[in-house]
């Protein structure tokens, strides 16, 4: 379901109404809860399952983590607990592996790959390790992102190279794998709820945050619907909290939610739709494209990527600040950074975080000096690209951004950049390159990106058609970022101006929206 | 109560509470106002034998307006293609020609290109506001005369003015998500969306504004006469007229030929039973739909092309003919049902070329039911 389209109002209009009538009750979050799995199910609800299953694996793994303190002297050698789990992941391993091989073989694979969990959660139990049930549930967490987003990429590539290496095996489709036979898809928001049911195992071993006991809240807060489809990522010491009781509800929540919603609409259906006509005419058979065009495409690109998903986490956080919670902030005028390291301070904040957090800073962060940062700002970046998709391109995206990192990184040292250069002038060197790395990162093949940066450079530039009641929108919205970060905000803040703005955007959303495409994020 | 902490914005379009109140206040007047000062400040223009322009079919909000223009006296003549006149031009329909014989009666043209039962009951139901009026109601039998027809076929079929449709019953044919029923449905109780659409039909090509500026001219390599158009200078605030010389319609047209000589030979029709037929239902509640708003109404069934049916199927025609006869005198809604005009006088299966249509408005004054129903001369 998506927040632009008529089903989600009439959704809104029960879940909202229902929500506020029930708060002098226990019985909120089951119907929050509830209204999420109903939102994602509106999609497939075969992949509730999914869902459902990383969430109760990893709430059990957190309570079984809850047995053993961080302080071995302090365990409790009788635990019931992890006996009984400790009985219940070797039966559990015995009786799937059984079932795989005298059951159904459809449900094999999955069976076999259910065993060798279960047998990993043994020693856990067996061994009293925390750090056994965070790699189970880490290894579950990635496989199941590895095997629903990765497998397919990986397979061709494995086959390209036997085919290379003149070697006759081929591996089939992954697709095989899939028990019943359901549709091997790429299920929507993936990548968002194992990475939010994730960072709370982590958080809870590194001891940051609390273990959530009531599993109905804990499982409102994976799938929590405004943000369950592409975030924002939010963490389990941040958003949990404000689970625990009924949000305070003022006026200002509805107000504020609702401006928050209103641009967002704007920016998807007024904005977002509009450049992807654009893109999608040039980017769809570039090789007949000038590189004007192709220029010019890219561009659209730039800004129908920042209004598709800002869009998308601005209705989020307006819908979740009319229920009384606060997601944090994802984007921040991200066109207006003066260096990479500031685009990925402003662009994609939840999930620039997220890998600081549980990538660069694990993996030493700046602390081992200038070349082993490096190291490991190209290792965060390279997993960011391909956190965005299983393709070459995103991992040459990734590549360009770590390379941009390092560059402005360099850059900023010399006394002579950062208080000579002017800033709209590292602005606009920041923005031209993003918008080179978006070429990578839309183009469907890496041959494409790379004949698409070679037409750019050497094509022929003519008139690109590009229509300028586009451009205008795109320059209009610019501008007003520009004013809005400098002294001219002021003039923004007066209340006709507000008013006006809104209107407008309400109005040409009515009159001139271009169709309700779905968010460009949910494929991540 | 505990004051929530704040929210982090990164513009200004925050409004407050009664920031909101002058927003929505201001909104709702726009909403309200926008379509009813548009019809007084569009040059609509209406001449003898108007009717819909053909790439105007959809503009359903210029229907209503169409509607509203026509005099109380005005005896509408209501229907699919047959009415409109596919093969014809204005003055070859049959409103035309009824026009033509009656001395005081004004027949106006209501129909349009492309309609069905199940749509025109939509039509009717949320454009057509007509109250207290002398409608003839064409009964086309060529919508239940198989069940792809009849849009009880159990697969996906591209389907004309869709947006008409039942929404929420079960049409086998009729496939469409839940945003695309919903709005259709929005677009008929919300005056302000059906003006957004005559905008797009009327002044963009059927397009949204974005979608008309990156129209492509249909040339290889394409171009993009639109790109630099500024979008407003499109609304020239006047109704397009229909064209006097159309290459598809009238005598003069490749397309106006008798069907015998379109290579077209009888042909078996599936004819669905009247009690099963959607679109039968569909033209009864519509009926209902008419009469409970006090109208006057005479149905006109057929002429169905006769010619066209393959002997193995006749019998089945004639039961449903009969069927719809009888539903009619069970309920005393008054009908007209000329015979089977000559087959050269045919296009297909159910539209009349020019003379076809004269014909068959000469058997309407000779048919004493229909002269019944006329209003008395004063």
């Amino acid at each position: 379901m998506l927040f632009h389209t008529w089903p989600f109002l009439v959704f809104a209009l029960i879940v909202f109404p229902v929500f506020f009538a029930l708060r002098n009750t226990r019985l909120w979050i089951p119907w929050l809860g509830l209204a999420s799995y109903f939102f994602y199910g509106w999609w497939n609800p075969y992949y509730l399952t999914l869902v459902f299953y990383s969430t109760i694996l990893d709430y059990t793994l957190v309570a079984l983590m809850d047995h053993c303190p961080l302080n071995r002297a302090q365990q409790n050698s009788k635990d019931r607990v992890l006996s009984t789990a400790a009985v219940v992941s070797i039966a559990l391993t015995i009786a799937s592996l059984v079932t795989a091989f005298a059951g159904p073989v459809t449900l094999r694979p999955t069976l076999i790959l259910f065993s060798v969990l279960c047998a990993l959660m043994a020693p856990g139990a067996l061994l009293r390790s925390r750090r056994i049930w965070l790699l189970v549930s880490i290894v579950n967490n990635l496989a199941l992102l590895l095997f629903f987003k990765y497998a397919g990429f990986g397979v061709e590539n494995l086959n390209a190279l036997f085919k290379w290496a003149h070697w006759t095996y081929q591996f089939p489709d992954p697709g095989v794998l899939m028990p019943f036979n359901f549709p091997y898809l790429l299920p929507v928001g993936i990548s968002f709820f194992t990475f939010q049911s994730l960072s709370y195992t982590i958080d809870f071993y590194f001891g940051k945050c609390e273990r959530e006991r009531n599993f109905l809240r804990f499982a409102t807060f994976v799938c929590f619907f405004p943000q369950l489809m592409a975030g924002p990522i939010e963490r389990a010491k941040h958003l949990l909290p404000q689970f625990k009781t009924f949000p305070p509800i003022r006026i200002q929540n509805f107000t504020d939610g609702g401006s928050l919603f209103v641009v967002g609409l704007f920016k998807k259906l007024a904005l977002a739709n509009y450049l992807s006509l654009y893109v999608e005419r040039v980017y769809e058979n570039p090789s007949t494209q000038s590189a004007s065009a192709l220029a010019m495409a890219t561009f659209a690109f730039a800004w129908q990527i920042f209004f598709d998903f800002s869009g998308y986490t601005d209705m989020a956080r307006g819908l979740a600040q009319i229920m009384g919670f606060r997601l944090i902030l994802n984007f921040n005028n991200p066109y207006l950074a003066t260096g990479l390291g500031d685009f990925w301070g402003r662009w994609h904040i939840s999930l620039s975080s997220w890998f600081r957090d549980y990538v660069y800073i694990p993996l030493g962060g700046n602390r081992r000096g200038e070349l082993l940062t490096y190291r490991n700002l190209f290792i965060t970046f390279l997993i960011s690209g391909i956190w965005h998709g299983a393709n070459w391109t995103f991992a040459i995206w990734g590549i360009l951004h770590a390379i941009g990192v390092m560059i402005t990184r360099e850059l900023e040292r010399s006394a002579f950049y950062r208080e000579r250069v002017p800033k709209i002038a590292k602005q606009l060197g920041v923005f031209i390159f993003v918008c080179f790395t978006w070429i990578f990162f839309r183009a469907a093949t890496l041959s494409d990106a790379l004949m698409i940066c070679g037409r750019i450079a050497k094509g022929v530039w003519t008139d690109p058609r590009a229509p300028a009641l586009m451009l205008l929108l795109v320059l209009a919205v610019w501008l007003y970022q520009f004013f809005y970060e400098s002294r001219a905000r002021e003039f923004l803040k007066a209340a006709p101006i507000r008013v006006a703005i809104a209107v407008s955007m309400v109005i040409y959303i009515t009159i001139c929206s271009s169709g309700a495409g779905s968010f460009i994020y949910f494929q991540f | 109560m505990e004051k929530p902490p704040d929210i982090q914005f990164v513009n200004e379009v925050r409004l407050n509470g009664r920031n909101w109140i002058v927003a929505i206040a201001i909104l709702v007047v726009l909403l309200w106002a926008t379509p009813r000062v548009w019809k007084r400040i569009e040059t609509f223009e209406i001449g003898a034998d108007y009717r819909i322009p053909y790439q105007l079919s959809k503009d359903y909000w210029l229907y209503e307006r169409r509607l509203q223009s026509t005099s109380p006296q005005d005896i509408l003549v209501l229907g699919d293609s047959v009415v409109w006149g596919e093969y014809v031009i204005p003055d070859g329909t049959l409103s035309h020609f009824l026009d033509q014989r009656g001395s005081s009666q004004h027949f106006v043209n209501a129909g349009v290109n492309g309609l069905y039962p199940l749509a025109i009951e939509g039509l009717v139901k949320n454009f057509a506001p007509l109250r207290n009026r002398k409608i003839i109601l064409h009964c086309n039998l060529l919508w239940m005369s198989s069940p792809k027809a009849d849009l009880q076929e159990n697969k996906a079929q591209q389907i004309n003015h869709a947006r008409l449709l039942p929404q929420f019953q079960k049409i086998p044919s009729y496939r469409a998500d839940a945003n695309e029923r919903l709005s259709a449905l929005i677009e008929r109780n919300v005056q302000f969306m059906s003006w957004v659409t005559h905008l797009q039909v009327t002044y963009f090509n059927n397009k949204s504004i974005p979608q008309w500026t990156l129209a492509d001219d249909g040339n290889d390599p394409p171009q993009y006469p639109n790109a630099y158009k500024n979008p407003l200078s499109q609304i020239n605030l006047r109704v397009p007229t229909p064209s006097g010389d159309d290459p598809e319609r009238g005598p003069k047209s490749s397309r106006h030929k008798p069907w015998t000589q379109t290579g077209a030979a009888p042909t078996h029709f599936d004819w669905v039973p009247l009690e099963k037929s959607l679109q039968w239902a569909a033209f009864a509640r519509t009926l209902d739909t008419l009469r409970a708003r006090g109208n006057d109404i005479l149905v006109v069934i057929g002429p169905f092309n006769e010619h066209i049916i393959a002997p193995d199927s006749k019998e089945a025609f004639v039961k449903l003919r009969d069927g719809v006869k009888n539903y009619l005198e069970q309920y005393k809604i008054p009908f007209a049902a000329p015979g089977v005009l000559p087959t050269e006088l045919y296009a297909d299966g159910s539209h009349p070329l020019t003379e076809g249509y004269k014909l068959l408005a000469f058997q309407l004054w000779s048919d004493p039911a229909f002269r019944q129903w006329l209003p008395v001369k004063r």
